[in-house]
């Protein structure tokens, strides 16, 4: 018995122990814990093709062009900017006095040396073709960068706003080299301290930061990475966690009716769909294309699946997206729906099979959709496949793609109509080179895609936008679904956080009330 | 003795070998480009290729192969596709603490497993006996991802008594220890029990009894020592599985250790970090098997490995 006698008391120790410390912090200092989803990939913008990754570098590093919690552009390290009418040359007004968190002056200079960093493909990094189209950076005084494109890019300025285009310390760049994804400087109110990979980063206030009215207001911001959706929420509930990135929709209501809790609801620029393969039978057939259209109930697909937390999708493009047009829904009517299908030649309906990924929510939206098809006769089979191996599928080209049917959302990274039509429904986008997973094109909205990017005036752009989300409304290469909220629930006492329209964590003016 | 661990470790090489061969073969057969997923969705063709090259992933099969079996022989278990933190460090950051969650949740199956069925072999047919084998039985079948929640609710929200989450000091070990160990503990417990009543219904425990020896002692000196060996081959077993059926626990209870690591690696097809990871499960595998042999001739000096 010694020896289990002994491991027993051992045990009652460390749980005497366990009880009596409690988690250090410094008296008087504010913290912020945050428990989101992912741990960061990379903490290098340049080199960062991940929500997580960015919400964790958006406090520290700053783009000439930043987006505000609504995702409309603000100036930020730019003071003004402007662009040719043929949209190949750019120039940007820096802001003067700002400093890196290395003590490196920001100038023209930091900015050249950024974006010849990222334009350089020996450079290898995740976000060199969203920059490549720049083939010429002059610097014309200390506080005044010009940019010239290849190619007229009318999408430019968003592009600058992305987040890969956080500028960083040139000196800090240099000095990490490979390194440097671990060890980012920038000019935001937020700097980097500490890194523990899948435990937690650290970010600290600077307290040099530039803009007095937003500087940092708590002293600390740490970050936990858990994947656990139910784990997040037992940290809120307790207090472990300030903020969590994100809640789950079955949750949504508990955050709310918990009156420590509040619940951060934020409209996405996602739209959600289903591609349908339009070189293939019967999809080729545009009466099937609507009659599933008009066959699914989306108020009521929402209400199930998002818990109301989202509205039918009125175009391929969400409302927050600039140059977003409203076109129009098609109404839940499965009479109408069953009448084009019979005049298509499918008065029994078909089979097909729809592919998802195997998250709960797109696995609940799919049994859904499957129900609702059900009713005009179509026999859908739902393949819910991991991540890796569904991207393996999509991106196989024509010839040997399977797909009929593919549940999907998308939300533009850079909040332009551009990124949220060429890729997803143009021929030159066609697997394997990009997402224009259902095989779709039409010369009208090439056309118009073509117009908006030979030009930088907005109002043209907007109109030939609009174009094309008409046009692509009619043709129903996809049934249209839901532009869905994105939640983050915070503790009661704690504001200025929340999730960005693209759920990129908005973090950086977090204070206790 | 010691020519016996030195022969079991020479025989750990073909193994380990034959294993990263089949680990390398099955993850180059899964579907999913670890390229296109660390370019992310939306990037494009050209993207995908830059990132292919740069992974060296364009090279054939047992070209890559052989260059990576060169490395690993230098020690080098190359670069995360993902992170590109050297796998050596990533394996050196959460191998620790999954060894140290593992040892804990051994300990708590081990006390509970043997406490628990030596008490129900001694007290057979007791309600003691059924109700800690009906426990033991719930303990298998518990899903541990809902053990995990459930405790974290209880003890740590409602209660207050633990952090949430994370490596810490020894209160984070707790209750993923426990949701770790609850599973292990009643397999040994069950395991206990049997062997246990197999040893009391031996002759010589009639005649320690016989000659006069207190219950206590009959048990305890008499009869757990004979019914350890099955015991400890279970334990041995366990602290396998649980080295690497850590990955749900870790993720439950966002626990930097090897099991995350890996679910996340293979998420992202990451080829380096997973045939890192289970190279080192494989071979901690076989050194707690050799172990377990050894352990086998301390609990019965009739088995020797002269």
């Amino acid at each position: 018995m010694k020896p289990l006698k002994c491991l027993g008391l051992l045990l009652l120790g460390w749980l005497l122990v366990a009880l009596g410390v409690s988690s250090p912090a410094l008296a008087g200092e504010r913290v912020i814990t945050i428990a989101q989803y992912a741990d960061a990939v990379s903490l290098d913008p340049q080199h960062t093709n991940d929500n997580a990754s960015y919400s964790i570098e958006k406090p520290m590093l700053e783009g000439l062009i930043g987006f505000n919690e609504k995702m409309e552009q603000i100036p930020q390290l730019a003071e003004k900017w402007d662009a040719s009418p043929d949209a190949r040359v750019y120039t940007f007004y820096l802001r003067k006095g700002v400093k890196f968190h290395d003590g490196t002056p920001f100038n023209a200079a930091a900015v050249k040396a950024n974006f010849d960093r990222v334009r350089n493909p020996e450079n290898k990094l995740r976000r060199y073709t969203l920059y490549k189209v720049i083939s010429q950076i002059d610097v014309l005084d200390e506080y005044t960068v010009r940019f010239t494109l290849s190619e007229p890019f009318g999408a430019m300025i968003a592009t600058f706003a992305h987040p890969a285009g956080g500028i960083n310390s040139p000196t800090a760049v240099q000095k990490y080299g490979k390194d440097y994804e671990k060890n980012p400087v920038g000019t935001g109110p937020y700097k980097f301290a500490e890194w523990v990979p899948n435990d937690h980063i650290t970010l600290v206030k600077n307290p040099d930061y530039w803009d007095k009215a937003n500087e940092a207001k708590v002293d600390k911001i740490i970050i936990k990475p858990v994947p656990e959706e139910g784990t997040r929420i037992a940290m809120l509930q307790k207090g472990d966690a300030q903020f969590i990135n994100f809640v789950p929709y079955i949750q949504a209501e508990a955050v709310k009716a918990d009156r420590n809790l509040s619940l951060a609801s934020t409209e996405a620029i996602y739209t959600f769909w289903v591609a349908m393969n339009v070189q293939k039978k019967p999809f080729n057939d545009l009466r099937v294309r609507q009659a599933l259209n008009y066959a699914i109930d989306k108020d009521a697909v929402i209400k199930a699946v998002l818990r109301g937390q989202g509205k039918p999708a009125d175009s391929p493009l969400a409302p927050r997206v600039w140059g977003y047009t409203p076109v129009k829904t098609y109404p839940y009517d499965p009479a109408k729906a069953k009448a084009l299908l019979a005049e298509a030649g499918y008065p029994n309906g078909f089979k097909a099979v729809v592919r998802g990924n195997n998250q709960t929510d797109t696995k609940d939206a799919l049994v859904a959709i499957q129900g609702q098809l059900k009713q005009v006769g179509v026999d859908l089979e739902v393949l819910s496949l991991p991540a890796a191996a569904l991207s393996a599928e999509r991106f196989k080209p024509l010839e040997e793609n399977k797909a009929e049917m593919e549940f999907a959302g998308w939300s533009p990274s850079t909040g332009d109509a551009d990124w949220g039509i060429r890729p997803l429904l143009t021929k030159e986008n066609w697997p394997p080179t990009n997402f224009t997973i259902g095989f779709y094109t039409n010369p009208k909205v090439e056309e118009a895609i073509k117009a908006a990017l030979q030009t930088a005036d907005p109002a043209k752009r907007k109109a030939a936008y609009a174009e094309a989300q008409r046009v692509i409304m009619d043709d129903c290469p996809w049934i249209f679904l839901w532009v869905n909220n994105l939640l983050g629930g915070s503790r009661a006492n704690v504001g200025g956080i929340s999730l960005q329209p693209d759920a990129i964590g908005f973090y950086r003016s977090v204070y206790y009330k | 003795m010691v020519r016996f661990i030195l022969r079991r470790l020479l025989y750990m090489t073909p193994i380990l070998f034959g294993v990263s061969v089949v680990i390398f073969l099955i993850l180059h057969l899964v579907p999913g480009d670890p390229a296109r997923l660390v370019a992310g969705l939306d990037a494009t063709q050209e993207d995908v290729k830059i990132i292919r090259s740069s992974l060296g992933l364009d090279r054939p099969l047992p070209v890559q192969y052989i260059s990576w079996l060169g490395n690993v022989l230098r020690g080098d278990l190359g670069r995360s596709t993902r992170t590109r933190r050297p796998v050596t460090q990533e394996l050196r950051l959460t191998f620790p603490a999954t060894v140290e969650l593992t040892l804990c949740a051994t300990a708590i199956a081990v006390l509970i497993g043997v406490v628990a069925g030596t008490t129900a072999a001694v007290r057979r047919n007791s309600i003691f006996d059924y109700s800690s084998m009906v426990v033991a039985l719930l303990g298998v079948c518990t899903p541990s991802f809902w053990l995990g929640l459930m405790l974290m609710l209880v003890f740590a929200v409602k209660f207050d008594l633990f952090p949430t989450t994370g490596r810490g000091g020894l209160e984070n070990l707790v209750l993923p220890a426990v949701t770790l160990g609850a599973g292990a503990a009643a397999i040994i417990a069950r395991v206990t029990r049997s062997s246990m009543l197999e040893v009391l219904g031996m002759d010589y425990i009639r005649t320690a009894h016989a000659k006069g020896l207190s219950e206590r002692a009959v048990v305890l000196r008499h009869a757990v020592k004979n019914a350890l060996i099955p015991v400890i081959t279970v334990i041995g077993l366990e602290f396998g599985y649980l080295l690497a059926g850590a990955v749900v626990t870790e993720t439950v209870f966002a626990y930097p250790g090897v099991g995350w690591l890996l679910v996340e690696a293979i998420g992202f097809r990451d080829y380096p970090v997973i045939q890192g990871a289970l190279l080192l499960l494989a071979l901690q595998f076989a050194v707690v098997n050799l172990v377990v042999d050894v352990l086998y001739a301390f609990a019965d000096p009739r088995i020797s490995y002269g």
